[in-house]
């Protein structure tokens, strides 16, 4: 990467205190480095049980990391000390967790409307913009459900497009497709390139789904199992826009597939 | 609904419906039951015993058109709703409070769940040697019976939160103060609710046992009143009364229950 990365993790170490009846404290991720560019869709897959989320968690600033650094812009994050955390880096970094975590209590709207509420930005034109989005996703004539009587595809949507509606620079996606059927996955695969064409955020996706890191991703990170590093990392030079089927028949598309199933392990 | 509908009805029992009209027509056989147990056990064992469900009947038509029985009802209402608000402010409160200083609930939790277990009603008798005649040693016993139910809940929905929810709420730009108001309050509201059906209830019962012992209003004070001169058609009229107004209460807050909390997944025809 000619450009300056945006974000620098260097020699990252996350362990977990050990519980009476183990030995020494059991180490998730141990001596992880690598960089993203600014603008840059990067895709990073691993074994389950990688540390992945771990990691996310660790950008997002929800969980503290044991050793190694973590820059972002020129701002390093605390080690060791979670009094210091700055959850979401005030608004920079939006996180898609693996849940949907929505609020039950609120409807589709209400909640994608909620961080334009909490950081007190909720005017006339983010309101039309959260709309936007609605229809964007096919969210629409849904606006007034709560999260229960919305179906696992729909509220991915809804927590997906609830966090591009305050439009973070930096957005931590973390195996969001997971749970659902392959062609509403490739749906909604669709739906993000679509999404990031439109703004060009910087993207950093987890998934363990080799095929999805590749289609969706410029560069693919791949992670040993714990204590996770980076076993390799590919550039995807496929052409943009992509059309998700297409990519299947791609000789490129296998070739890369073949060189990431055999990292990982 | 018409009678052409209930004809469909019948034509196509939907299963749950036959339920629910079964329910509705047992509870109702069991009233009935209940009422004419009274009567028939009344009759065997005399006025001094159990008072003639018709003449508590009478009993209650008379003393609301002499405005008697209002008076007594709005007096330990009146008590009982202070008493509440008091003991339930603390008991939201006081959670809250405790929420940012994990070490010192750590510190004084025993001694809290320790004072759960002072039965309240032995204190009335200090509360009287402390805070006189008054309504103060009635609103100390309401607010205390009150206040426990509802810490407890709170308490523990605030530990039991989905931290997710909080972290996410954290990563979105949500201040501390903003994190208690949206997201841990109402996720504590199943339990809160639950903590107020027995709280309120309680508010009036421990108001009416206030009244056995102090004052000369309100209808624990008729209770005991008419017990003192053999009166027992108005001690069954004070209990037919006080058992009224808990279940209109009762009613009243599951409305309010259901209409707040409409977003819950699970449908609760249980209406206990």
């Amino acid at each position: 990467m000619n450009a300056q990365p945006l974000l620098e993790v260097q020699g990252l170490g996350k362990r977990f205190a050990s519980r009476a009846g183990r030995d020494s404290s059991l180490w998730v991720i141990r001596d992880l480095s690598f960089s993203v560019a600014d603008g840059e869709f990067l895709t990073i897959v691993g074994p389950s049980g990688s540390g992945k989320t771990t990691l996310l968690n660790m950008i997002a600033q929800i969980d503290v990391a044991s050793g190694g650094e973590v820059h972002f812009q020129s701002e390093s994050a605390p080690i060791n000390d979670p009094k210091a955390l700055n959850p979401g880096l005030s608004c920079r970094i939006g996180y898609v967790t693996q849940e949907d975590n929505l609020l039950p209590w609120r409807t589709t709207l209400q909640n994608v409307l909620f961080p334009l509420v909490v950081q007190g930005r909720l005017n006339d034109e983010t309101r039309a913009r959260a709309e936007m989005l609605i229809r964007t996703v096919g969210l629409a004539g849904f606006e007034n459900h709560y999260p229960h009587e919305l179906s696992g595809g729909m509220r991915k949507r809804a927590s997906l497009i609830r966090t591009l509606v305050y439009d973070p620079p930096v957005i931590l996606m973390d195996e969001p497709f997971g749970a659902l059927d392959a062609q509403t996955r490739t749906v909604l695969q669709e739906d993000l390139l679509k999404l990031w064409n439109l703004g060009r955020k910087t993207i950093i996706f987890v998934t363990h789904d080799i095929g999805e890191a590749i289609a969706l991703g410029d560069r693919t990170l791949v992670l040993t199992r714990a204590p996770a590093r980076v076993a390799g990392e590919h550039k995807i030079d496929l052409p943009r826009p992509r059309n998700i089927h297409g990519l299947l028949t791609d000789p490129k598309f296998g070739e890369l597939y073949q060189r990431i199933r055999e990292q990982v392990q | 609904m018409t009678t052409h509908d209930s004809a469909l009805d019948l034509a196509q029992p939907s299963p749950v419906k036959w339920r629910q009209y079964a329910v509705t027509v047992g509870r109702i056989a069991l009233a009935v039951l209940l009422l004419v147990a009274w009567k028939l056990g009344a009759d065997r064992a005399g006025p001094i015993y159990v008072a003639d469900p018709i003449l508590v009947f009478d009993r209650i038509v008379t003393d609301t058109m002499s405005g008697e029985l209002i008076r007594h009802i709005y007096v330990t209402l009146r008590l009982s709703a202070i008493g509440f608000a008091i003991g339930c402010f603390f008991g939201i409160v006081l959670p809250f409070l405790l929420r940012p200083l994990p070490r010192l609930t750590n510190a004084i939790e025993p001694y809290i769940m320790a004072s759960v277990g002072i039965p309240k009603y032995a204190l009335i008798p200090l509360f009287i040697l402390w805070f006189g005649i008054d309504d103060a040693p009635k609103l100390w016993l309401v607010g205390l019976l009150v206040f426990y139910p509802v810490f407890i809940a709170i308490f523990a929905g605030i530990r039991n939160v989905d931290r997710r929810l909080i972290n996410m709420a954290r990563v979105l730009g949500a201040s501390e103060a903003m994190i208690s108001r949206e997201v841990i309050w109402n996720s504590l509201q199943p339990l809160f609710f639950a903590a107020l059906k027995i709280a309120l209830p309680r508010a009036v019962s421990a108001t009416i046992i206030g009244e056995f012992l102090v004052g000369n209003e309100g209808l624990g004070f008729m209770i005991e009143y008419s017990r003192q001169n053999f009166d027992t058609t108005g001690v069954f009229t004070g209990i037919v009364v006080a058992t009224v107004l808990v279940l209109l209460i009762n009613a009243v807050l599951v409305r309010i229950d259901h209409r707040l909390n409409a977003w819950r997944p699970t449908d609760r025809d249980m209406e206990l």
